[in-house]
């Protein structure tokens, strides 16, 4: 073996460890009989893991995050699929215009459109509700299904379509027949990240947040200012298992590499 | 199954009732007072210390929003008509901020009879609308293990921190409390005024070679757990949670010069249901005030209550602390942390 091919090894190596060192520290931690967070740990407990659900405004901020994250990755597709289709195959100039602005909110920061979004939605009388917290998250979540499925689109040629009409298929027979499975992988990609943005968010939650509709990651911000024991550790392993076991459902359904080839 | 346009139309409008059903604003429903609290122990501290004899009293029920004050501010601003929140918990700088905007009820002994108990300096430091109902005090925390004789006062800690004797860790100007319970305090024991920072300033060119900066609470145990730092400027209350979580290595000291109060305050907002006020005076009570105390290790305002052995030997008494002119601090609050950025940077 050459000696860049070592150095290239060791980079490797070094890298992975930099990227992966930090998070296996917080799964041990997570692990610890200490009453404290601090590593190493003095004994082994799952004590943290208990905690979890002992501690209600957990499970019920858990059950929110999760129907939350449906709800918005269910309204982006809604939304975002026939966009995506109408604008990959327009000639019109307003369509790259209307696309980047669909594209938006990825670039700006999500504490602006929390706070905007809280002084607009309340004008307009939703208050602090779930539906309001739903309205914000599927305009945070939609760039992603729009720009998983545009991708995936763009890739398929127009001749499919137009040979299945030729051949006698109604437009609804031709998206459900040719169009559908084609952009498949990326629907599903553009809802992994829908859903993972959704569930992860804190920036906009936090505005809309309240006693029915705290979602998680706020009440793991309330609960980490004021309490010092590792269940927020706990908690962050449990989650980065659920994100592991849907991955790993991902892959067995439509493959990871299509959905990457997607984005 | 067959969908036709009748059964799609029909579950497409129960589907969005539904979703209009739970997207009702909070204030929808009557007799529940949404409080507020901050999470783990200080929620379960207000349920039971609050909350519970509220409940008993009134047969209303409350409903606790987990958060913080700037969360719950900006809440009650978008919507100031019919603001989805009864009571706030707010930090000081904000409570005078939310009086100066007229957001906030005047309190009254009329409207909460318990208030003629509380110190009347802590209803005037939130301007009339509020008051301080709990209090921790910043002071200078250290490892046993690693400093045998700690400074006693603001001074030594400087002093022996300059020399190199210890690396201190500091709270960052990222930590919202830090102009306060840091720079003002520090500052005050310095000789300087809220018009002359420049003492803490050139207190902190000297020590820089000697100091880390904590931005989160935990940041600053980690930093004393792992040996990066000997000791540090810290709170009391937080300090004695750890002692009692099986910390044993840890100790604190209320500087000679007195640290910094740094209080919690209750608000009600304008326009919020009249409940708040039966639920307020329940907070200002001795007994829950008492409660509160045993659970969160910090002092509270009610000069009635009496604190249990093990308490008194931990709550730095009012007397002890110096409580920082917040609406002042207010004023000149940006121009300090533009000074901070340029000086100090962290």
């Amino acid at each position: 073996m050459r000696l860049t091919d070592w150095a290239l090894w060791l980079f490797t190596i070094a890298f992975f460890v930099f990227m992966i060192l930090p998070i296996a520290v917080v799964v041990v931690i997570s692990f610890t009989s200490a009453g404290y967070a601090a590593f190493p740990i003095p004994g082994w407990s799952f004590k943290w893991f208990a905690r979890i659900f002992e501690y209600q405004p957990f499970i019920d901020s858990l059950w929110v995050s999760l129907e939350l994250a449906v709800v918005a990755t269910v309204a982006s597709c809604l939304l975002g699929i026939p966009a995506a289709l109408y604008l990959s195959r327009s000639q019109s100039g307003w369509a790259t215009a209307i696309t980047t602005f669909l594209l938006s909110p990825l670039s700006m920061p999500m504490i602006v459109i929390g706070f905007a979004s809280l002084f607009f939605l309340s004008w307009m009388g939703f208050g602090i509700s779930f539906l309001a917290l739903a309205i914000v998250h599927t305009v945070i979540c939609l760039p992603y299904v729009i720009r998983t499925v545009t991708a995936v689109y763009r890739a398929v040629p127009p001749a499919y379509e137009e040979a299945a009409m030729i051949l006698g298929a109604s437009r609804f027979t031709t998206f459900r027949e040719v169009t559908l499975p084609l952009i498949r992988p990326g629907i599903a990609a553009g809802c992994l990240f829908s859903f993972l943005t959704s569930f992860d968010n804190l920036p906009v939650s936090y505005f809309f947040g309240s006693a029915q509709t705290n979602t998680l990651p706020v009440v793991m911000l309330a609960y980490m200012e004021h309490q010092f024991d590792p269940s927020i550790a706990a908690l962050s392993t449990l989650q980065l298992a659920l994100a592991v076991v849907a991955l790993v459902v991902a892959d067995r359904l439509y493959g990871i590499e299509k959905m990457t080839v997607a984005t | 199954m067959s969908l036709n346009r009748r059964k799609f139309l029909g579950t497409g409008a129960a589907a969005a009732g539904l979703v209009g059903l739970n997207g009702l604003p909070l204030r929808a429903q009557t007799k529940t007072l949404n409080v507020t609290a901050y999470g783990g122990v200080w929620e379960q501290a207000i349920r039971d210390c609050f909350v519970a004899p509220f409940e008993a009293k009134t047969g209303a029920k409350a409903t606790v929003s987990l958060g913080g004050p700037a969360q719950w501010l900006a809440q009650v601003e978008a919507n100031p008509e019919n603001p989805p929140l009864d009571v706030l918990i707010m930090t000081p700088d904000l409570a005078v901020l939310a009086a100066e905007g007229d957001l906030m009820d005047e309190f009254t002994v009329e409207k909460l009879p318990n208030l003629a108990n509380i110190p009347q300096a802590f209803t005037d430091a939130c301007l009339g609308k509020g008051t301080y109902f709990d209090y921790g005090v910043g002071g200078i925390t250290y490892n046993k293990q690693a400093v045998s004789e700690p400074p006693m006062s603001f001074a030594a800690f400087v002093d022996r921190v300059s020399s190199g004797e210890f690396v201190a860790s500091v709270p960052s100007i990222q930590y919202g409390p830090t102009t306060v319970f840091f720079l003002w305090a520090l500052n005050n024991a310095l000789g300087g005024d809220v018009n002359n920072v420049d003492p803490f300033f050139e207190a902190m060119a000297k020590m820089k070679d000697n100091l880390v900066f904590w931005a989160g609470p935990n940041d600053f145990f980690n930093h004393l757990a792992s040996g990066e730092a000997d000791l540090g400027i810290y709170f009391d209350g937080r300090t004695w949670n750890h002692v009692d979580e099986g910390v044993d290595w840890i100790d604190f000291i209320n500087p000679e010069e007195g640290g910094a109060m740094t209080a919690v305050a209750i608000q009600k907002p304008k326009n919020a249901s009249d409940l708040a006020w039966d639920y307020l005076n329940e907070v200002l009570a001795p007994g829950p005030q008492a409660q509160f105390a045993e659970i969160l290790n910090y002092g509270v305002t009610n000069t009635e209550v009496v604190y249990s052995e093990k308490l008194a030997a931990r709550v730095t008494p009012l007397s002890k602390a110096n409580l920082p002119p917040y609406a002042e601090i207010a004023k000149v609050r940006n121009e300090w942390v533009d000074r901070w950025n340029r000086e100090i940077g962290m």
